[in-house]
């Protein structure tokens, strides 16, 4: 090894470890947050200080964090970094997973199912990433069944409404898209799990086999209680109804802090909400 | 140290299988066949009479004396490489029903117990086929220049005596120096590839054995004057972080070489030796 080899060489590590890196800071620290953020819908309705009972109070809960995080200093810095973050590691991504050939029909071990699942789920959630941030942060209303527009400011009743495809009940295409949210954030939580697990031995953290079966206890409960809380969300926001969580969001001004009531009083006007002309 | 194979229902049947053999029965072993470097390859099947702790090394004898098919057709001898004949030297590593494994320690009683049941042979898929069940594995040779697994001892002068070694640091190594240079372990890998290119050996994944050798080496008193080289080798193209961390290896490697460990230990290793490189420059 000369000296002249130095620079290609550590880039080659570099690389790979920084995919490592950002899978967990900050994607996997933001994804911890989003979903336990988004279950709020559910776990709101144990928080008191809302008003009303039960999931009303878990629709508030959740305005109330949506609204908090939209008032959040230096959010477009935040949003910025994330995608650059997402970006880099679903690109290198791609390439390391078609670096390697899945051979789980001769070698049937639960560790090589998941390194294969490690590589599907990523392609999964490239393409659940794109269509949930392009449908409800990009204002693609045209991928959305129903065509509603997400509103920070009606945070739950929207999103209800996206699922469900529409104002009332679920429609066919609704459905597919709840199903399309359940496929998407369950492969995402377990890439984000196995990922933790595989990212202690990569860093060298867990070297002997023990040590690997204990991490690994770890990043199951981890993955568990990731996997409960991002159900948990996606059950919460299938059974809130769009039009009574609406009344609520409108009666906390449409967002709880820095909006002033006549927007939300626009907002309540303009039914069905959101919709394209 | 011991390693729980996710294989153990598997081995298990095939213990079953052992006892409940047929006496005197006649197995089908069919053989993918190729004739040379670049050739196509066949399927071709042979009737073998099953003696009692048959292996598969005797079955491909038996053929050797019978080349015929099961369907009549005369053909060649098939072509294997053995060594040692007693799971030590590698040389007799082929895909036997769809896993990697050595075929002289393979008894056709675990595989094949009744009348008319077929054993499958197959050579590697990630080395090239010279012919029929032999490949060139000169590829996992290369791998261990690559990460320099040796002592560099040579000079023009006696150097005395070797360093002192620990008891834990012996059993540390005693379990990586078993390895056998047999390719189960490449074989098996989802991220080692095939590379006909011999171009792109330098570049291409140096494959778990050659990291536990390099963690093996590196242990060594003597051998660890090589640590950075083996560790700057391994931060880069096919290096260390190439693995995806399936543990194929560790299931499959007959001598029970702790590869995931190895990786582990070499990760550290790499780990610590960038911040070195990062912050002393060398
Ligand atoms: C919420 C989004 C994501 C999170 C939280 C995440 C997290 C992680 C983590 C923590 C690792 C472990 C790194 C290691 O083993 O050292 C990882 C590995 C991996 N990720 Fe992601 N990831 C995400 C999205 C993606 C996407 C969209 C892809 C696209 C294909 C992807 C592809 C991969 C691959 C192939 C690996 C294995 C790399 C290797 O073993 O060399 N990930 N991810
Ligand atoms: S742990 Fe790494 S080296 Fe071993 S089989 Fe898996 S990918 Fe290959
Ligand atoms: S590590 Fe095991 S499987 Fe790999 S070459 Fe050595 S003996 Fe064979
Ligand atoms: S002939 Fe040496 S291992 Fe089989």
């Amino acid at each position: 090894m000369t000296a002249t080899d130095g620079p290609r060489q550590s880039h080659h590590l570099l690389l790979r470890r920084l995919h490592s890196l950002s899978g967990i800071v900050p994607i996997g620290i933001f994804l911890l947050f989003h979903l336990t953020t988004n279950a709020s819908v559910v776990w709101g309705a144990a928080n008191t200080r809302m008003p009303g009972e039960g999931l009303e109070r878990g629709v508030a809960t959740f305005q109330h964090e949506v609204s908090w995080i939209n008032n959040m200093p230096g959010l477009l810095i935040i949003e910025i970094s994330l995608w650059l973050a997402i970006g880099f590691h679903s690109i290198l991504g791609v390439f390391y997973a078609m670096s390697g050939k899945s051979n789980v029909g001769s070698y049937r071990h639960p560790d090589n199912w998941r390194y294969t699942l490690q590589r599907l789920t990523g392609y999964v959630g490239i393409f659940f990433i794109l269509y949930h941030v392009a449908t409800l942060r990009w204002g693609w209303t045209f991928l959305v069944p129903g065509g509603t527009l997400w509103s920070h400011e009606f945070a739950a009743s929207t999103l209800a409404a996206a699922l469900r495809g529409s104002q009332e009940g679920f429609t066919g295409a609704g459905i597919a898209v709840s199903l399309g949210y359940f496929i998407g954030i369950t492969c995402l939580v377990f890439h984000f799990a196995n990922g933790l697990w595989t990212a202690a031995i990569t860093w060298g953290l867990t070297v002997s086999v023990g040590a690997q079966k204990r991490w690994g206890v770890v990043c199951a409960g981890l993955g568990v209680a990731l996997m409960g809380a991002a159900w948990m969300a996606l059950i919460g926001f299938l059974i809130t109804d769009p039009g009574d969580a609406r009344v609520i969001e409108a009666r906390m001004g449409g967002g709880s802090h820095s909006v002033p009531d006549e927007h939300a009083d626009d907002a309540i006007g303009a039914a069905p909400l959101g919709r394209e002309p | 140290m011991a390693i729980a194979y996710a294989h153990e229902s598997t081995a298990d049947q095939r213990r079953a299988n052992r006892k409940k053999a047929v006496d005197g029965r006649t197995v089908i072993c069919k053989v993918k066949r190729c004739d040379g470097p670049g050739k196509p390859s066949r399927w071709e099947s042979f009737k073998v009479p099953v003696e009692p702790g048959m292996n598969v090394i005797a079955c491909l004898k038996h053929i050797a004396q019978n080349p015929v098919t099961s369907d009549g057709k005369t053909t060649t001898p098939v072509v294997y490489d053995s060594g040692c004949l007693e799971e030590v030297c590698g040389a007799c590593t082929m895909v036997i029903n769809g896993t990697a494994r050595q075929s002289c320690s393979c008894l056709i009683d675990e595989y094949a117990p009744r009348e008319g049941d077929t054993i499958t042979l197959e050579p590697m898929s990630k080395f090239p086929v010279i012919r029929d069940l032999w490949v060139d594995r000169a590829r996992l040779f290369n791998s261990l220049k690559r990460v320099k697994a040796w002592v560099p001892i040579d000079g023009a002068y006696a150097l005395g005596a070797g360093p002192k070694e620990s008891q834990a640091n012996q059993e540390v190594r005693y379990d990586i120096s078993e390895c056998m240079s047999c390719g189960c372990c490449m074989e098996a890998c989802p991220q080692f590839n095939i590379e006909p290119d011999e171009s792109k050996w330098d570049t291409s994944f140096v494959g778990p054995h050659a990291i536990a050798q390099a963690r093996l080496f590196n242990a060594h008193g003597v051998g660890k004057v090589l640590k950075n080289d083996r560790l700057d080798e391994l931060m880069g193209p096919g290096g260390v972080s190439d693995c995806g961390n399936a543990q194929n290896c560790v299931k499959v490697c007959p001598k029970g070489v702790p590869l995931t460990e190895s990786i582990g230990a070499i990760g550290r290793q790499v780990t610590l030796r960038s911040f070195a490189r990062f912050f002393k420059g060398r």
